[in-house]
């Protein structure tokens, strides 16, 4: 049996996370990833599930078994990402090198002054996003986070940042209050981000290909895009070593349109474009992919099925 | 049989259409029962659909940040009640 990702536990307990963002901070950034070398072999060996989906995911992209090497690298790239979102939530891009793309795609979206929908992944970091928001400060930037995934970990980077906590909407609370939120957001011509390649538990999942095998994705992100009817720019802050990171935009949608007649038909395209530009970006930076579970989720029995349930995803 | 007043079977009507629910008639909507994950199957993206329709057609807003939404969005009866307090038009 395959344990949802929502069921894996947070790496690291309160205080050694806390311990590790104020060596972090004391000791700077070339001191931290020399010591993310120990911390990465030892998480390969102690957590076996992320081990094997990891490798699981590099064979299927590399089309040749992965090797010990690979597995590493990718386990390693996921921990510089952790740490620098210290760095960016404490100092913002100063000590980043950020080479931004289709900026001018998203400030036309802006401009409409309809609000836009930011569809991001778990690919390298999100938080390149927030910490380049606070270079327009007119424009607010609100999150769609499960604060109780990881709630250690958002109450610690929240400590750094207090302003980017109160942007976050807390998909934990559930119900409505969260799509009116989102709704609100956009009215007020914000932006709002959101990933959507990860469905959560009871959540509605359609499978399309990712990598050339069907995998679930939540559809919940996308009928959200409809309601709101407005533009859907897909946003992805890659690693590409060093001090370097590429947050690239690029407009996915004036308006998503799922119709109720053809519905499935509608959502699986639109489902289908998205993992496409997952698999894009995964072949452009193979290490960044975050999601250290059975993707796929092969060992599922019974097939996905179309229920009316908690359609709205997180970040 | 349910008894709607006049205002909840409006607003059944008003739901029924916004969402498109072909196999539910308005009439049979239990004013008292939960419109959100019982047997309407209702979820989050429906309420924000319900929230457009409504401040289209009664002039106001179902706001996130209101302390009482867990109970304004319970049943037919309570989300009716609040809109007949806070309606405009």
């Amino acid at each position: 049996m395959s344990a949802h990702w929502q069921e894996q536990r947070e790496g690291g307990s309160r205080a050694s996370l806390g311990l590790l963002i104020h060596a972090a901070l004391r000791c700077g950034r070339g001191f931290i990833l020399f010591c993310l070398y120990p911390i990465t072999l030892y998480y390969f060996l102690k957590r076996g599930a992320e081990r094997r989906a990891s490798r699981d995911y590099l064979t299927r992209l590399f089309g040749r078994p992965a090797t010990v090497w690979q597995v590493l690298k990718h386990l390693h790239c996921f921990a510089v990402t952790m740490a620098d979102r210290i760095y960016l939530l404490a100092h913002g891009e100063r000590d980043f090198d950020i080479e931004v793309q289709g900026l001018d795609q998203l400030q036309q979206c802006i401009a409409q002054g309809r609000g836009v929908l930011l569809v991001g992944s778990h690919q390298g970091s999100f938080e390149v996003l927030r910490a380049l928001s606070a270079r327009c400060p007119e424009v607010q930037l609100r999150v769609l986070l499960d604060k109780q995934k990881t709630p250690a970990i958002t109450e610690l980077l929240e400590s750094l940042a207090p302003e980017v906590g109160e942007a976050v909407i807390d998909v934990s609370r559930g119900g409505a209050a969260i799509t009116l939120a989102v709704a609100e957001a956009c009215r007020a011509g914000s932006m709002v981000a959101l990933l959507a390649d990860r469905g959560r538990a009871h959540e509605t999942l359609r499978k399309v290909d990712f990598l050339q095998q069907p995998a679930p994705f939540p559809i919940g992100p996308w009928l959200l895009a409809n309601t709101l009817q407005v533009p859907v720019v897909l946003c992805f802050g890659m690693y590409r070593g060093g001090r370097r990171y590429a947050l690239s935009f690029e407009l996915f949608a004036e308006r998503v349109e799922i119709p109720r007649d053809g519905r499935d038909r509608a959502i699986d395209d639109v489902l289908r474009r998205y993992a496409q530009r997952l698999e894009h970006y995964a072949r452009l930076e193979p290490y960044n992919w975050f999601n250290f579970y059975d993707f796929w989720q092969q060992d599922e029995a019974q097939p996905v099925a179309m229920v009316r349930a908690n359609t709205v995803s997180e970040a | 049989m349910p008894t709607q007043t006049a205002a909840e079977h409006e607003l059944a009507i008003l739901i029924v259409d916004a969402l498109n629910l072909e196999t539910v008639d308005p009439m049979q909507i239990d004013p008292q029962a939960p419109l959100f994950g019982g047997d309407l199957g209702l979820d989050s993206i429906d309420a924000l659909e319900i929230a457009l329709a409504v401040s289209k057609r009664y002039g106001m807003q179902l706001r996130s940040d209101h302390p009482d939404n867990q109970r304004i969005f319970s049943s037919l009866h309570a989300l009716s009640e609040h809109i007949e307090r806070e309606r405009t038009v």
